[in-house]
């Protein structure tokens, strides 16, 4: 563990520094405030710090200040070590930001029990954040394929809409669906068809740019968002991705399992001034078309492939395709 | 025989019986303290009652951490003055510290061997 040692004083600086590594922290040891406040504001600082309070161009209190100013950072336990003892100076001390509060001389033994208390404040916030990012996880990823849920993608989608209009460049939506995947479940079990979705998902993640979105639509039906790629390379990229689907039957536990996906393409110079939910009806509408010429094959939207498209509503689409 | 005004044995409880940490601390103690020393002389001739309580700060803290209480003790009645701003008093209180470190830099030397061996 590190730990940030703070004091102008040099034989209390060496003092401190010895007994610490002693006691097996790793220490960074400065001789000012200014200094401290710096080093652990740092986004990979230490997170634990002994700040003298009488210090030059920053005191310990006004080091503990900045450090709390910043919240968005991880969390710092701070002892301020000080030959203050009057009660005022205690409440001051903690009312700027620090966590705890030793006088000098210091006892090396009481010293290093209080460290373990910030040490257990420390791990305990770890596993709170821990617990948050799983949560956070959860509620924006899918739970079975693990790649962005519906709620997500339509955010991101509006997101790199409105960015593709601002900045005049050509984005593009894929809506794929697996034909017959109501086949796969019935053939092969509903745990088949969760691990062919997995796959797909798997291949669908491999398929694209670190940049790009992929999400899950519905069912069996996935988003793809590729950002800022010229017309030709999102038909490209499309027809790569329906062939990667397809390259190989997938392995489940009921057996292999072929697969095939239909995709319908939209390119963001056919956008418009359209809702994001608007511009995903046109590349239903394209991805019905590929379902109509066979399956297993990729259409792109115009607004001249499907005129009666904007008649037939969403659920009455996905119905027809199935 | 004239009282220590170091207590070794609390010396070596805070540096946790390491003799080695207690020399270095001794080191810097012997390199340190004069300079603290006339720092805090030229703040009291100069009546600057804030200089005066920072050097007495600086150097009851380094005193402290050599277990020498009656030292620390004369530097912060000198903190305390300056922060008080009692300059009347510096002159008496500056004396006092002066022969109690005089004291303490005689009793240093005479176990230099002591605590360096």
């Amino acid at each position: 563990m590190r730990i940030l040692v703070a004091d102008d004083e040099i034989m209390s600086r060496r003092l401190l520094q010895k007994t610490m590594e002693r006691a097996g922290y790793e220490v960074t040891a400065v001789g000012n405030g200014r200094l401290a406040a710096d080093e652990l504001c740092k986004s990979e600082g230490p997170k634990l710090a002994l700040l003298d309070w009488v210090m030059p161009e920053l005191d310990g209190p006004g080091v503990c200040r900045e450090v709390r100013k910043r919240k968005e950072q991880s969390y710092v336990y701070m002892i301020l070590l000080t030959s203050k003892e009057k009660r005022e100076n205690v409440v001051a001390g903690l009312e700027s930001g620090a966590d705890d509060y030793l006088t000098k001389p210091f006892d090396p033994e009481e010293l290093k029990a209080r460290l373990r208390t910030g040490m257990r404040i420390l791990d305990l916030e770890d596993r709170l954040v821990e617990a948050r990012e799983g949560m956070r996880f959860q509620a924006t990823h899918d739970a079975l394929t693990s790649i962005w849920n519906r709620g997500v993608i339509m955010e991101l989608l509006g997101r790199e809409l409105a960015r593709s209009r601002r900045e005049g460049k050509c984005t593009a939506i894929l809506l794929g669906d697996l034909d017959h995947f109501k086949r796969v479940n019935d053939t092969y079990g509903h745990l088949a068809g969760d691990e062919v979705l997995k796959e797909t998902a798997r291949r669908l993640l491999s398929s694209v740019r670190s940049y790009d979105f992929v999400g899950r639509y519905g069912g069996e039906e996935f988003l793809v968002v590729l950002n800022n790629c010229d017309p030709a390379y999102g038909l490209t990229r499309a027809e790569d991705i329906r062939k990667i689907i397809d390259l190989q039957p997938v392995q489940t536990s009921g057996g292999l399992v072929p697969i095939t996906m239909s995709l319908g393409l939209l390119l963001s110079q056919e956008w418009g001034y359209r809702s994001a939910e608007e511009l995903l009806q046109e590349a239903d509408a394209a991805l019905y078309a590929a379902k109509g010429a066979g399956r297993n094959c990729v259409k792109v939207a115009t607004p001249k492939i499907q005129p009666d498209a904007g008649e037939i509503s969403v659920p009455e689409l996905a119905r027809r395709r199935r | 025989m004239p009282r220590s005004l170091i207590d070794f044995a609390e010396l070596l409880t805070r540096v946790e019986n390491d003799r080695e940490l207690m020399r270095d601390l001794l080191s810097i103690f012997k390199e340190e303290f004069p300079r603290r020393h006339r720092a805090l002389r030229e703040a009291v001739k100069s009546l600057d009652t804030k200089q005066v309580a920072s050097e007495a700060h600086a150097l009851k803290g380094m005193l402290s951490n050599l277990a020498a209480r009656e030292a620390a003790g004369a530097a912060a009645r000198l903190e305390q003055l300056g922060r008080d701003g009692k300059s009347a008093e510096f002159r008496e209180s500056l004396a006092t510290f002066d022969n109690i470190a005089e004291e303490l830099l005689l009793q240093l030397d005479a176990r230099k061997a002591e605590v360096s061996g």
